[in-house]
């Protein structure tokens, strides 16, 4: 919004959605220099991968346009999983499937209030929720895995159209409506209002409040989406797993383009953030390199990420929030 | 300058939040005292509290002094991590080599957080999680991923190593005098001009810059000292469990952010002091200790330490909601 318009429409879409570029560039690059990765396999299998963090980050970008972050996402697709695996049990998937996405949305609803009526840093609140979300779940499954049966239930993780998983149409489907919601809907408007300035938001008669409590809700949401289809492709419902999941769903948002003070990104760049990530894994499997230089690799592409939009748009990341929030 | 300042601490510093969390942690004394009948109050419990402790305070203190300049610094479990693994693979060639080899490490892994953070202007949330897939990836990678014991020419683990932490100096366990040691090491530095100016800058980063303190020289040397406490951390790992393992450490931040918290330093940087920091970690290492003390199932152990997280927050932002 600050930047400098160079008259050229190409480069303002460049400058804008940076990550998408790069995604396009290292798809490039690994589809001419390794064997495998254009298959339609290998397409495939970088889908999957990217559906349960694809709806995390979904729900994270949402929370951190407006300036919060949420570190309960990786408890909170835990608590799903068991959740729906033990509910399924009794009443069936389809029962499960809601209760899955009430308990999520409940919690979410939880957090949201903490965020939006107290002055609790969001960090913290989403803090203490992981720990909640973490230990219901251990509660309700006795820290062991449960397992699940009911075959229409597994499809969501494992069926597809021609090579396109089903659940990543899914993940599309639910990127446009937030997309279309936050580019053309008033409500849109106040999510990115409430991210740059929250006290010009409420002066203008923005809700502020309603808008914090909306998006915590809508990121335990598509947590419980990401969860149930994590659960159905694990094919049992998992109280430990999920660790560190909001750690990714975090990287795929600043490396799409969001800034951490609010206001900033789309959605597009955030889907291009998980990708990326996805290609690199990718192409860390097909050429053999030692997986556990995936974090190395992970973590130099966040710097290189953030160096750059931070040189661009220098004002705006000076790094405390004083500054980027007095626009 | 210097004269301004401590009135300042003395109005934000000592007073509203260190009281709430002074209250949060008697009454979970006393509910220790009664659910434990006395089993908790005993001295051999209360050191043991602190033996166990040890890594995290340190660790927190780490993390004070960053979110104190209103920065955070979420690698701290990652150098923990990465130097237990450095301490492991060089103590064949002798334990001050192994613990310099760590400090370094730990150095320089601060100073490149620094750094970035300051000369290039980088939100410190976004480095420090790049920095720690980083350096857990590296330190994965050194040991292929598995917890190690033996050093890299072949030599197992050093005895003097492992027995420092079960030793006695002066009637009392080693891991105790290091535990009094950093806190008045902190202390002090507090006190020292830089101390004084990271209060400065976590308040009001552009005023301390247009007063001319040096911004960049404190903010780098909080990163550092992070960088610094939390390879000690990881020497302290080696000697207590006996391994160098690259993913200890993944939950150590926020531990450490939330005694912070709760001890009443505001995560926006320039409030806070480190009486109340310790307290704050009392909290969460009685809560502890008394869950384990009274067979509380480790099934429910998150959602009661997520409740007193949450719970205790409330009550130093009710107080601060007030002040102002």
């Amino acid at each position: 919004m600050s930047q400098p318009i160079f008259g050229n429409q190409l480069s303002s879409f460049v400058k804008r959605n940076g990550s998408l570029v790069v995604l396009i560039f290292l798809f490039l690059l690994f589809s001419l220099t390794i064997a495998n990765f254009t298959d339609s396999r290998n397409l495939t299998a970088i889908m999957f991968q990217s559906v349960v963090t694809g709806f995390l980050a979904l729900g994270q970008f949402l929370v951190i346009v407006t300036g919060g972050i949420d570190l309960s996402q990786g408890a909170m697709v835990a608590m799903t999983s068991i959740v729906v695996s033990v509910s399924m049990m009794r009443y069936g998937a389809w029962a499960a499937i809601v209760c899955g996405l009430l308990a999520a949305t409940l919690l979410g609803f939880c957090t949201g209030l903490l965020v939006a009526k107290t002055t609790m840093p969001p960090f913290i609140v989403t803090l203490g929720m992981m720990g909640i979300a973490r230990g219901i779940a251990m509660m309700l499954a006795n820290a062991k895995p449960v397992p699940i049966t009911n075959d229409t239930f597994k499809l969501l993780g494992s069926e597809r159209i021609g090579w396109v998983p089903v659940s990543a149409i899914l993940l599309v489907i639910s990127a446009l409506i937030i997309h279309y919601i936050l580019r053309f809907r008033r409500i849109g408007r106040y999510i990115y209002a409430v991210g740059s300035s929250e006290s010009s938001a409420r002066l203008s008669g923005v809700n502020v409040a309603r808008i914090k409590l909306l998006v915590y809700m809508l990121s335990s949401f598509f947590c419980a989406i990401g969860g149930m289809i994590w659960t159905a492709r694990l094919v049992s419902g998992s109280p430990v797993g999920g660790y560190n999941y909001e750690t990714e769903s975090i990287a795929a948002v600043v490396v799409g383009g969001a800034s951490l003070s609010g206001g900033e990104g789309n959605v597009l760049g955030t889907m291009a953030g998980v990708l990326i990530f996805q290609c690199i894994n990718s192409m860390l499997n097909l050429t053999g390199i030692n997986p556990f230089w995936q974090g190395a690799f992970k973590g130099l592409l966040i710097i290189i990420t953030v160096a750059i939009s931070g040189l661009r748009g220098r004002g705006k990341l000076l790094g405390s929030r004083k500054g980027a929030k007095s626009v | 300058m210097k004269r301004s300042l401590p009135l300042r601490l003395s109005k934000n510093g000592p007073g509203a939040s260190m009281m709430q969390a002074s209250v949060i942690l008697i009454v979970l004394i006393i509910l220790a005292y009664i659910l434990s009948s006395g089993v908790f109050i005993q001295p051999t419990n209360l050191l043991n509290i602190l033996r166990q402790n040890t890594m995290l305070l340190i660790v927190v203190l780490a993390e004070f002094l960053v979110i104190l300049t209103g920065g955070i610094d979420l690698s701290l479990g990652a150098v923990v991590a990465f130097s237990s693994v450095i301490v492991v693979l060089f103590q064949g060639y002798g334990l001050g080599l192994a613990l310099v080899m760590a400090l370094a490490g730990g150095l320089l892994i601060g100073l490149l957080n620094g750094m970035l953070i300051t000369y290039l202007r980088l939100p410190a949330f976004v480095i420090t999680l790049a920095m720690q897939q980083i350096v857990y990836s590296v330190a994965k990678v050194m040991t292929n991923g598995a917890k190690i014991e033996h050093s890299l020419n072949g030599a197992m683990l050093n005895m003097r190593l492992t027995q420092l932490y079960k030793q006695d100096l002066f009637g009392v366990s080693v891991p105790i005098w290091f535990c009094v040691g950093m806190v008045l090491l902190v202390s002090v530095y507090m006190h020292t001009k830089y101390g004084y100016y990271i209060y400065a800058i976590g308040g009001n980063d552009k005023a301390a810059r247009m007063s001319g303190l040096p911004v960049k020289t404190v903010r780098i040397m909080a990163y550092v000292l992070s960088g610094l406490f939390s390879a000690l951390a990881g020497f302290l790992f080696v000697s207590r469990v006996g391994t160098g393992d690259p993913d200890t450490g993944t939950l150590l931040s926020m531990d450490a952010i939330a005694a912070c918290t709760i001890g009443g330093t505001s995560l926006a940087g320039g409030k806070g002091n480190v009486s109340g920091t310790v307290i704050g970690l009392l909290v969460l290492c009685v809560l502890n200790n008394v869950m384990s003390l009274v067979h509380v199932s480790p099934n429910i152990q998150p959602l009661v330490k997520g409740l007193v997280i949450l719970i205790a927050v409330y009550m130093n932002n009710m107080k601060s909601k007030g002040d102002n």
